[in-house]
C-alpha cells in the first residue's frame, strides 16, 4: 500500500468511525495480518478499545479474520475496501435511479450498517419511508420486500458468508473463530419471509404521553424478543455488481459521445444481454448474434434489421474497437471488447489530463507518441510541427511528471550513450498507475482542506445551528414574525456572508471528491482488467 | 580514463544532440532546491460538472457524513484518566457536557423514537449547545433538565438516570458554593475597601 493510499484510508476511517477505529485500521493496513494482542501492544491501545474497533471494522467488511495454527486468530485489513467508502454516494444514487426511493434507502442502510438481516432492513426502510409520507399514510413491508427481492435478483445485494451448521456429534471445543462459507448458488437466494406490517411513524409531540414512558419501554423490549425468522442470514451490498453497472454506463456514454444515441442504445442492449452470461472481469462479452440483438432491443425502438446491421458494422469498424465482429453466423456475431474499451477510456483520461495541465500543444505531442509508439526527439519535432526548443521543453516536462518515458535501445553491447537510441514512448499502464496515485493524493488534500475550512469556522457554524434550533422551536410554539426576525438578526450580515462562502467552498470540495473518485474508478478498472489478462 | 578534461570545451560522453541540445551552450539551470510545495499552474482547472445527479450525490455525501457520526459504530476517544482525588471537583467532566452524552443516547435508541419537534427536547438541545460554550450551568437550566429527564421517553437505563441525578444534586450544591461567603460579611467595610484599593480590577 502506498503512503498516499494509507493517508487517504486514515482520513476516511477517522471521518466515519472516529480516532480509535482509525488507529487500529491504519495499523492493520500498514503491518498486514496480526493477532489481537499484538495489535493492542503495538498501537498502545487498551485491549477493550481494540476489541470494539475490530468489531466495527469487521461489521463493515473492512477487516477479515482467519484462524491460524495453534488457534491464533489473525486480523487483516482490506485497504481497497476502505477506499470504496468514497463511492457510497454513487452507489446510493445509482440504486435510486434503478429502483427509486425504496431501493435507495435499502442500499443506504446496508452501506451504513455493513451487514443486516433482510427483516431488519425492511423494517428500517419502511419506517424511514413512512416518515416522509403524508400524515396517515404508511409504507407497507411487502412493497419494501419486493424491492429487496428485485435487488437480490439483479445481484445488487448479496448474502454474506454464513456460519456453517455444526453437527452436534462434534466432540471437540468450538474453534476460536468460525470459518464462514457461502455457496455460489445461495448467494442471491432470498429467504422465504412473510413480513407483514407497516412502517411506523415517529410519535409527534401531541401524542406524547408524558406519564407513561416506562410502559412503552417495556413494550419495546418484549417486541424485540420475538424470534427473527431469518436470524443469521445477513446481506451486504454487492459492490462488484455496482462497478459492473458503472463500467457499462461509461461505455454507453462514450459510444453516445463518439457516435450517436442509437449506437449507444445498441451497445447498451448488448451489455444488458451479457450481464448474467459474462463474468465482470472478462476481456470481452460472449458473442451475440445480430438476430438476438434485434429481438432484445428496447420496445420503443423502431429500427429495421438492416439499419441495425449497418450500425453494428459501423461500430465494429470504428478504430476505437469497442465492438468487434467475431463471426458471421446468425446475421453476424458481435462482441463488446471490454478490455479495449477500458483501455481507450483510460487513455482518453490521460490525454485529457495532459491537455489540461500542459496545454494543447503538449497534448498533440502526447497523442503523437501514443499513436506512433516510439519516437526519437527529432521525429517528434518533425511530426508535431512544433519548433525544436519548445518540443524539447514540453517533452521534458511530461517526462519529469512521468506521463512519457524514455526507452533506451543500445546499438552496441556496452550501452555507450553516444551509440544508443533514446526513444520517447507512452507506457499506458504505468502512466495510469501514476495518475491513480495522484488521484489518491488529490482526494486526501481535498478532505484535509475541507476539514480545515470547517474547523476555522467552527464557532460560527455552531452559532448558526443554535439559532436555527431556536427558530425551529419558536415556530413550533407559534411565535410572531417580529420575534423570529430578532432571532435571525443574531447572525450579522458579515457572518452570513462568511457562512455562505464556507458553504460554497465545502460544496465545491465535496463535489470535487466525488468527481476525482470517478477517475479513480476508471483507472482502477483498467488496471485490474490489464492485470487479469 | 578522464578523457580530454582540460583541453577545449565540455566533451560529453554521449551525443548531446540525441537529447535535443545543439552544440552551443545554453543548458538549462541546475536545480538547486526541491520543487515548490504549491507550484504555479499555467492553466486554470476545468470547472466541475454540474447537474441534478451531481448535486444529489453531493447532498447525499454530506448527509452520510453527519449520519455516520451519530451511528453506534462511531467510537469517540475516551477522556484521559485523571486522579480525581487531587483535583477540584468542579473540573470533573460531567456526562451532560461531553458530546458523547446526547449522541450515545441517540445511538442506543437507534430503533426507538425521538422527536425533534418535541419542545422539551429542543430546549434541552439548545441548552447543551450553550453549555459547550459556557461550561457552566445556571440553576434554572438544571431544574429544566431534571424536569426534562423525567418527561423524557428515551429508553435510558435507570442506572444512568440515577447517576446523572446524583451528579445534578452535587452540582446544585456546588453552584450554591460558588459565591464565597466572606464577600458580604463585612458589610460596613465593603464600600470603603473598594474605594481605597484601585489596584484591583473592577468587573
Amino acid at each position: 500500500m502506498t503512503q498516499a493510499e494509507i493517508k487517504l484510508c486514515s482520513l476516511l476511517l477517522q471521518e466515519h468511525f472516529g480516532e480509535i477505529v482509525e488507529k487500529i485500521g491504519v495499523h492493520l493496513i500498514r503491518t498486514g495480518s496480526q493477532p489481537l494482542r499484538v495489535i493492542a501492544h503495538d498501537t498502545g491501545t487498551s485491549l477493550d478499545q481494540v476489541k470494539k474497533a475490530l468489531c466495527v471494522l469487521i461489521q463493515h467488511n473492512l477487516v477479515t479474520y482467519q484462524v491460524h495454527k495453534r488457534g491464533v486468530v489473525e486480523y487483516e485489513a482490506q485497504c481497497s475496501r476502505v477506499l470504496r467508502m468514497l463511492r457510497y454516494p454513487r452507489y446510493i444514487y445509482t440504486s435510486k435511479t434503478l429502483y427509486s426511493d425504496t431501493g435507495e434507502l435499502i442500499v443506504e442502510e446496508l452501506l451504513l450498517n455493513g451487514k443486516m438481516t433482510m427483516s431488519a432492513v425492511v423494517k428500517k426502510v419502511a419506517d424511514r419511508l413512512t416518515e416522509t409520507m403524508e400524515d396517515g399514510k404508511t409504507m407497507d413491508y411487502a412493497e419494501v420486500s419486493n424491492t429487496f427481492v428485485r435487488l437480490a435478483d439483479t445481484h445488487f445485494v448479496q448474502r454474506c458468508p454464513l456460519v456453517p451448521a455444526t453437527e452436534n456429534s462434534d466432540p471437540g471445543p468450538p474453534p476460536p473463530a468460525p470459518t464462514l462459507v457461502i455457496n455460489e448458488k445461495d448467494m442471491y437466494l432470498v429467504p422465504k419471509l412473510s413480513l407483514i406490517g407497516k412502517g411506523k411513524r415517529r410519535r409527534s409531540s401531541e401524542e406524547d404521553a408524558a406519564g407513561e414512558p416506562k410502559a412503552k419501554r417495556l413494550k419495546h423490549t418484549t417486541e424485540n424478543k420475538e424470534p427473527i425468522p431469518d436470524d443469521g442470514i445477513y446481506w451486504q451490498a454487492n459492490l462488484d455488481r455496482f462497478h459492473q453497472h458503472f463500467r457499462d454506463q461509461t461505455i454507453v456514454s462514450a459510444v453516445a459521445n463518439r457516435m450517436d444515441q442509437t449506437s449507444s442504445e445498441i451497445v447498451r442492449t448488448m451489455l444488458r444481454m451479457s450481464e448474467i452470461t459474462t463474468p465482470s472481469c472478462a476481456p470481452f462479452t460472449q458473442p451475440l448474434s445480430s438476430n438476438e440483438i434485434f429481438r432484445s432491443l428496447p420496445v420503443g425502438y423502431n429500427i429495421s434489421k438492416q439499419v441495425l446491421d449497418q450500425y453494428l458494422t459501423l461500430l465494429a469498424d470504428d478504430p476505437l474497437e469497442f465492438v468487434g465482429k467475431s463471426g458471421d453466423s446468425g446475421g453476424g456475431m458481435y462482441v463488446i471488447n471490454l478490455h479495449k474499451a477500458l483501455a481507450s477510456l483510460a487513455t482518453a483520461t490521460l490525454e485529457s489530463v495532459v491537455q489540461e495541465r500542459f496545454g494543447s500543444r503538449c497534448a498533440r505531442i502526447f497523442r503523437l507518441v501514443l499513436q506512433k509508439k516510439h519516437l526519437e526527439q527529432k521525429q517528434v519535432e518533425d511530426f508535431a510541427m512544433i519548433p525544436a526548443k519548445e518540443a524539447k521543453d514540453m517533452l521534458y516536462k511530461m517526462l519529469s511528471e512521468n506521463f512519457i518515458s524514455l526507452q533506451e535501445i543500445p546499438k552496441t553491447p556496452d550501452h555507450a550513450p553516444s551509440r544508443t537510441f533514446y526513444l520517447y514512448t507512452v507506457n499506458i499502464l504505468s502512466a495510469a498507475r501514476m495518475l491513480l496515485h495522484r488521484c489518491y493524493k488529490s482526494i486526501a488534500n481535498l478532505i484535509e482542506r475541507r476539514q480545515f475550512e470547517t474547523k476555522e469556522n467552527k464557532r460560527l457554524l455552531e452559532k448558526s445551528q443554535r439559532v436555527e434550533a431556536i427558530i425551529a422551536s419558536m415556530q413550533a410554539t407559534g411565535a410572531e414574525e417580529e420575534q423570529l426576525q430578532e432571532i435571525e438578526e443574531m447572525i450579522t450580515a458579515p457572518e452570513r456572508q462568511q457562512l455562505e462562502t464556507l458553504k460554497r467552498n465545502v460544496n465545491k470540495l465535496d463535489a470535487s471528491e466525488i468527481q476525482v473518485d470517478e477517475t479513480i474508478f476508471l483507472l482502477e478498472s483498467y488496471i485490474e482488467s490489464t492485470m487479469k489478462r | 580514463m578522464a578523457g580530454n578534461k582540460g583541453r577545449g570545451r565540455a566533451a560529453y560522453s554521449f551525443n548531446i544532440e540525441a537529447v535535443g541540445f545543439a552544440r552551443g551552450e545554453k543548458l538549462p539551470d541546475v536545480v538547486l532546491k526541491p520543487p515548490p510545495l504549491f507550484p504555479d499552474t499555467d492553466y486554470k482547472a476545468v470547472p466541475l460538472k454540474t447537474g441534478e445527479g451531481e448535486d444529489y450525490m453531493r447532498a447525499l455525501k454530506q448527509e452520510l457524513r453527519e449520519t455516520m457520526k451519530r451511528m453506534p459504530y462511531f467510537i469517540e476517544t475516551p477522556e484521559e484518566k485523571q486522579d480525581w482525588r487531587r483535583l477540584p471537583r468542579e473540573l470533573m467532566p460531567r456526562k451532560k457536557c461531553k458530546k458523547v452524552g446526547p449522541k450515545s443516547k441517540k445511538a442506543t435508541d437507534a430503533g426507538k423514537v425521538t422527536s425533534l419537534t418535541n419542545t422539551a427536547d429542543v430546549l434541552k438541545k439548545i441548552e447543551e449547545l450553550e453549555k459547550r460554550d459556557d461550561g457552566e450551568k445556571s440553576d434554572e437550566e438544571t431544574e429544566e433538565k431534571e424536569g426534562n429527564k423525567e418527561k423524557s421517553k428515551e429508553g435510558d437505563d435507570d442506572e444512568d438516570d440515577a447517576a446523572e441525578q446524583e451528579e445534578y444534586d452535587e452540582e446544585e450544591q456546588e453552584e450554591e458554593n460558588d459565591y464565597i461567603n466572606s464577600y458580604f460579611e463585612d458589610g460596613d467595610d465593603f464600600g470603603a475597601d473598594s474605594d481605597d484599593n484601585m489596584d484591583e480590577a473592577t468587573y
